[in-house]
C-alpha cells in the first residue's frame, strides 16, 4: 500500500484559475432550485475520467498544449451553462438560488509522474482523490465556485479530467452530460444533449383521488426528521468490474418465476441484490438483510429529457421481512424489483407534491444511515471523446459524503466489454471491504479488481 | 458681470450671424480677389482686342531678360519643392484582438481580488467601487498569467504576452498591407512598463528576420502617450530617409505590472489597464499615395515635466511592503487639464480656421486691454476636425475633455466605446478608437482626425491626420464581430 509520502510526490499542482464563458451574460438573471435539488444540499459529486493520448510520444511543446486546448473548449462550452458559471445567493426566504453573474468555473492544472496505464494499475481511492479538486463552501458563498475541474497531465502519456460539483446544482446525469457537452465542443461539433433549465413537472393540475405512494413519502419524512449523523469512521472505496457475460449470468441466477411467467431483472436490480446480500452477510446477518435504500434517476419516469439540468435522483427504502429462508440473493433482488416498479410517475409526483407542501428550511441528508445502492447506468460516460483522444479508459464516480452503512454505485462499463458490463464502486469500512473480496457470492462472478483498498 | 454674448448664444439669429462671420473670414482671400478679377476682366473687355495687342507689343523683351526670369522661376520652384517636408502616409494599421478565453467579467475580477487580498476587505471594496464607475464592459481582457490565483507574473509570461500581442498585430498588418518583412526600413516599438534585454524591437526583428541594416528603436518608460511619440520619431526619420517604410508597434504589457499590494492609489491601474496592441505602417513613398488611408498633418508634443507636481502625478514606486506599483495622485485631472490647455494653445494656430483664430485673438486683446473679466474664448475645435480620438485613459479623462473642448456625445463615442469594449489599452487605445470610427463607416475622404494622448511625465501629445480615401465598411479589425452592438449605453454605476 502506498504511503502518504509517495502519494505526495506523484501529483503536483501547477496552478489554479477561473475559466469564464466566451460571451457575456445579460445581467440580472437568476435560477431557482426545485425541491429535489434542495434534498441534496449536503452532498457533492466527484468524477474522474482517464484518457490515453493518441500520440504516444510527447514532444517538448506537447505538455501543456492539451490543457490549453481543453481550457479553450471549456470556455466555449460554458456559454450553454449560465447556471454553472453563476454564484449562490440567498433569496427572500433564506433559500438558495443562483445569480447568473458570469463569474466562471475554477480550473486547477496538475501534472503526475508516470503514465496513465501505470497509474490505473495501482490506483486506490485516496490517490484518485488527488485528481479531483474540491473546496468546501466559503464563509461567503458569493465567491465560491460550485464546479471544479482539474486537468492532470501524465508526464509519460495520458490525461485525467476530474470534475467535482455541488450536488444542489447537478446530479450524476447532469454532470456526465456536462462533460459530454465539453467533449462535443472540443471535437468541433454541436452539443448533442443540450442542457435544459426548467422547473420539475407541475403538481398543480393533478387529480389526486388515487392513494398516494406513502412509502416513498414516509422514507423522505423519516430521513428529514432524523438528525444528521456525525460519524468518525474511516471508509474505503473499492471498484469492481463485471463483464457482460458475468452480468448476464447474475441476471439469470436472479430470475424467478412470477405469476405470468419468468421475470427477468435489470442489471441494476441483479447487481444491487447481489451486493445487498453479500454486504448483509459480511456485516453478520446470516439469514437476513440489513436496511437498504435504492436511488434511481427519475428523468425517464417523469417524462423529462436527459438534458434536464438538476437533480432527479429519488431515494426509496427497500424492505425485507425479518428472517429469510432459501436463496437470499434471489429474494433480495425480488424486493428491489418490486420497489423499482412502484417508483412510477404517480408515485414520484406524489413525493414532489408532498415535498413542496412541507418545505423544510434547514438542509437534511436524504442518503441516511442505510446501505445505499445508486443506479447510474442511465447515461453513458464513455461517449465523452475529446479531440485527439480515444474513449475514456476508465470512469470513476464518488457521491460524498457517505455517513451510513455504506454505498454501492453501479456504473456502466467500458463499451468494449459489452452493453451489459458494469463497474461497481463500493464504499464500506475498511475491514468489511477486505471481506468483500473474499465473499463467495461476489467472487463467483469473477470481477476484475480496478481499485483495491 | 457684463453679459453680452452668452444670453443670446442659444438664439437662432446669433447662429446665422456666426455662420456668416465664419464664411466671411475663412474665405476672405477669395472674397477680395473676386471683385479685383471682375474689375480687371471688365477693363480688358472694355479695351478690346486691338488695344491689348498694342499693349503686348509695347513691352520690350530681350533674350537675356527672358532667360533670367525663366531661371529664377525654375530656381524658386526647385527650392520650394526640395524644402517641402515629405508627406508621411499612414498606409494601414492593425489592432490586436485579444482571444475570448482571456475575457475578464466583473464578477471574476472581484472574486479573484477577494481571494488574493483576503486580508484587506477595504482594498477589495475600493476596487469594486472603481470598477463599478469605470466605464469598462464585460468583454475586456487580461493576459493569461493574471488569471491565476495568485497571479503568476514571471518574465517568461511577460515575454509570452508580448509575443502574443505584437506578433498577432504584425501578422495582421502584413496581411492587410502586403508588406514584406524585408521591406521594413525603420522599426519603432513602444512599451512603457516592460523592457527586457534584448529589447522588444529585437524580438520582432528576430521573429520576422528583418534586414540587418534596419533602424530599430525601442521606447520604454514614456507612458500612455508613447504611441504618438513613436509616430513623431517615425516622421522625423522618414524626413531624412527617402523612399522608406516605417513600422510602429504600440503596446503595453500588463503581466509584470499587476500590483499585488494594498495601497489604494496603486490599485487603480489594475482595474483599468487591459491587454491590447497595435501595429502601424507609415511610409514616405510616393507610390503609396493611392492606397494610404491617412496623411500625417501635424504632431504637437507638450511636456509639463518641469513642474514638480506634474512630474510626480503618475509615479512608479514601492509601497510600504516593498511591492512596486504605479501611484496616481489626486490632482491628475487638474494637471491633465493644464497640459491639454498648453497643447491646444500650440495646436490651435496650426489647425483652426481663420475665423476662430481671429475671435480668439480679439477676446485675448479684449481681456488684456479692456476688461479682464471677459470669459476667455474657447475656440471651437469642431470646426477644425471631424473626428476626435481621446485616449481612453478612464471615464474621468474623457468626461474632462468633453467638457473642456465642448464636444458632443457623438464626438467622444469612439473613446467611450473603446473604453467599454477593450478597457484602457494605454498607447494603442487611439488606434482602437480610430478603427471604431472606420467600422461605423463615418470616415470620409478629407476628414480630419485629432488624436490626443496623455502620459506620465506629465505629457500631452496630439497628432492630426487627414483621411486620404473614404473607407468602406465592413472592415476587418477588432470591432468586426461586435460593431453592430455599439454604441451601448454605459450606466454611471454598474451594480455588481
Amino acid at each position: 500500500m502506498a504511503t502518504n509520502n509517495d502519494n505526495n510526490n506523484i501529483v503536483s499542482y501547477i496552478c489554479k484559475r477561473t475559466v469564464v464563458s466566451t460571451k457575456p451574460i445579460e445581467p440580472g438573471k437568476y435560477m431557482t432550485f426545485s425541491v429535489l435539488d434542495r434534498c441534496m444540499e449536503k452532498n457533492h459529486i466527484r468524477m474522474v475520467y482517464y484518457y490515453q493520448s493518441s500520440s504516444t510520444s510527447l514532444g517538448e511543446g506537447e505538455f501543456g498544449k492539451m490543457t490549453k486546448n481543453l481550457k479553450e473548449t471549456l470556455s466555449e462550452m460554458l456559454n450553454y451553462y449560465p447556471m454553472v458559471t453563476g454564484r449562490l445567493v440567498r433569496d427572500s426566504e433564506e433559500k438558495w438560488k443562483v445569480k447568473c453573474n458570469d463569474a466562471g468555473v475554477r480550473v486547477v492544472e496538475a501534472k503526475a509522474k508516470g503514465s496513465v496505464e501505470e497509474w490505473l494499475k495501482n490506483v486506490d481511492s485516496e490517490k484518485e482523490h488527488m485528481l479531483v479538486y474540491w473546496e468546501d463552501m466559503y464563509h461567503k458563498p458569493y465567491y465560491w465556485s460550485t464546479f471544479y475541474v482539474q486537468i492532470t497531465e501524465f508526464e509519460e502519456g495520458g490525461l485525467a479530467i476530474g470534475l467535482s460539483c455541488f450536488h444542489l446544482l447537478a446530479d450524476y446525469t447532469s454532470a456526465t452530460n456536462f462533460l459530454k457537452a465539453w467533449s462535443d465542443i472540443s471535437l468541433g461539433n454541436k452539443i448533442t444533449v443540450l442542457p435544459l433549465f426548467h422547473p420539475l413537472p407541475s403538481t398543480r393540475k393533478r387529480i389526486s383521488n388515487h392513494h398516494p405512494y406513502f412509502e416513498l413519502i414516509n422514507h423522505y419524512k423519516s430521513s428529514i426528521e432524523r438528525p444528521i449523523p456525525i460519524k468518525e469512521e474511516k471508509y474505503t472505496i473499492i471498484s469492481l468490474g463485471f463483464s457482460h457475460q458475468m452480468v448476464n449470468a447474475c441476471i439469470s441466477k436472479a430470475q424467478f418465476n412470477g405469476p405470468s411467467g419468468p421475470i427477468t431483472m435489470t442489471p441494476f436490480e441483479a447487481l444491487a441484490g447481489l451486493f445487498w446480500a453479500s454486504i448483509s452477510n459480511i456485516k453478520g446477518l446470516q439469514n437476513g438483510l440489513i436496511d437498504m435504500s435504492i436511488c434511481l434517476d427519475a428523468r425517464k419516469v417523469l417524462g423529462l429529457d436527459y438534458g434536464f439540468f438538476g437533480n432527479t435522483m429519488i431515494y426509496n427504502k427497500v424492505h425485507s421481512n425479518g428472517n429469510l429462508e432459501g436463496n437470499i440473493f434471489v429474494q433480495a433482488t425480488r424486493y428491489i424489483g418490486e420497489v423499482v416498479a412502484k417508483m412510477d410517475n404517480e408515485g414520484i409526483m406524489d413525493l414532489i407534491e408532498w415535498l413542496e407542501k412541507n418545505e423544510m428550511n434547514s438542509p437534511k441528508m436524504i442518503n441516511g444511515p442505510d446501505l445505499i445502492c445508486v443506479s447510474l447506468e442511465n447515461v453513458d460516460p464513455y461517449l465523452s471523446v475529446f479531440q485527439d483522444w480515444l474513449k475514456p479508459l476508465r470512469v470513476s464516480c464518488y457521491i460524498e459524503p457517505v455517513l451510513g452503512e455504506g454505498q454501492v454505485l453501479i456504473l456502466p462499463g467500458t463499451p468494449e466489454e459489452g452493453p451489459l458490463s458494469r463497474v461497481v464502486m463500493v464504499t464500506l469500512k475498511e475491514d468489511e471491504a477486505i471481506k468483500l473480496f473474499e465473499d463467495d457470492l461476489i467472487s463467483q462472478f469473477s470481477p476484475t479488481i480496478f481499485m483495491k483498498c | 458681470m457684463p453679459p453680452m454674448l452668452p444670453d443670446f448664444s442659444n438664439s437662432v439669429k446669433l447662429k446665422y450671424v456666426k455662420l456668416g462671420y465664419q464664411y466671411l473670414v475663412n474665405h476672405i482671400i477669395t472674397l477680395t480677389l473676386v471683385p479685383i478679377m471682375l474689375g480687371v476682366s471688365i477693363e480688358i473687355l472694355r479695351l478690346g482686342p486691338q488695344e491689348i495687342l498694342n499693349l503686348w507689343n509695347s513691352l520690350h523683351f530681350n533674350l537675356v531678360q527672358i532667360l533670367c526670369s525663366a531661371f529664377l522661376i525654375i530656381f524658386v520652384a526647385t527650392v520650394y519643392f526640395m524644402s517641402k517636408p515629405r508627406t508621411i502616409y499612414l498606409v494601414d494599421y492593425a489592432c490586436f484582438k485579444p482571444p475570448v478565453t482571456c475575457r475578464v467579467p466583473f464578477a471574476t475580477f472581484m472574486e479573484h481580488s477577494r481571494l488574493i487580498l483576503k486580508n484587506n476587505p477595504k482594498s477589495v471594496e475600493f476596487q469594486m467601487r472603481i470598477l463599478e464607475r469605470s466605464g469598462l464592459g464585460e468583454e475586456t481582457c487580461l493576459p493569461p498569467a493574471i488569471h491565476y490565483i495568485p497571479p503568476k507574473p514571471t518574465m517568461e509570461a511577460a515575454r509570452g504576452e508580448a509575443e502574443l500581442v505584437i506578433f498577432s498585430a504584425m501578422d495582421s498588418l502584413f496581411k492587410k498591407t502586403g508588406l514584406k518583412p524585408k521591406d521594413i526600413d525603420i522599426l519603432i516599438v513602444n512599451c512603457s512598463l516592460f523592457s527586457p534585454t534584448p529589447s522588444l524591437s529585437a524580438m520582432v526583428i528576430n521573429k520576422y528576420k528583418l534586414r540587418s541594416n534596419i533602424k530599430s528603436f525601442n521606447l520604454s518608460g514614456m507612458g500612455c502617450s508613447a504611441g504618438l511619440i513613436s509616430i513623431d520619431l517615425a516622421r522625423d526619420l522618414l524626413q531624412v530617409h527617402p523612399n522608406s517604410n516605417a513600422v510602429v508597434v504600440s503596446t503595453e504589457i500588463i503581466t509584470p505590472n499587476y500590483y499585488q499590494g494594498n495601497e489604494r492609489a496603486m490599485l487603480l491601474p489594475n482595474c483599468l489597464f487591459r491587454m491590447g496592441g497595435a501595429a502601424i505602417l507609415l511610409s514616405n513613398r510616393r507610390s503609396e499615395r493611392r492606397r494610404a488611408k491617412y496623411r500625417l498633418v501635424h504632431v504637437v508634443r507638450t511636456h509639463k515635466g518641469a513642474d514638480d507636481k506634474a512630474y510626480r502625478c503618475v509615479f512608479e514606486e514601492e509601497d510600504k511592503e516593498g511591492k512596486v506599483g504605479i501611484s496616481l495622485s489626486k490632482d491628475l485631472m487638474a494637471i491633465a487639464g493644464e497640459a491639454l490647455k498648453s497643447n491646444i494653445t500650440t495646436m490651435g494656430p496650426l489647425v483652426l480656421p481663420a475665423s476662430e483664430q481671429l475671435l480668439f485673438l480679439l477676446t485675448l486683446i479684449g481681456r488684456k486691454i479692456f476688461n479682464p473679466k471677459w470669459k476667455p474664448y474657447i475656440p471651437d475645435f469642431k470646426q477644425a476636425f471631424e473626428h476626435f480620438c481621446i485616449h481612453a485613459g478612464g471615464r474621468a479623462v474623457i468626461d474632462e475633455l468633453q467638457k473642456n473642448l465642448q464636444l458632443s456625445t457623438e464626438h467622444v463615442e469612439a473613446s467611450r466605446m473603446t473604453l467599454h469594449r477593450f478597457g484602457n489599452t494605454s498607447s494603442s487605445s487611439l488606434w482602437y478608437e480610430l478603427n471604431y470610427i472606420e467600422s461605423k463607416g463615418r470616415m470620409k475622404k478629407g476628414d480630419r482626425v485629432w488624436q490626443i494622448a496623455f502620459g506620465s511625465g506629465f505629457k500631452c501629445n496630439s497628432a492630426v491626420w487627414k483621411c486620404n480615401k473614404t473607407i468602406k465598411t465592413p472592415i476587418d479589425g477588432p470591432w468586426a464581430d461586435c460593431i453592430d452592438r455599439y454604441p451601448v449605453h454605459i450606466p454611471e454605476i454598474v451594480k455588481l
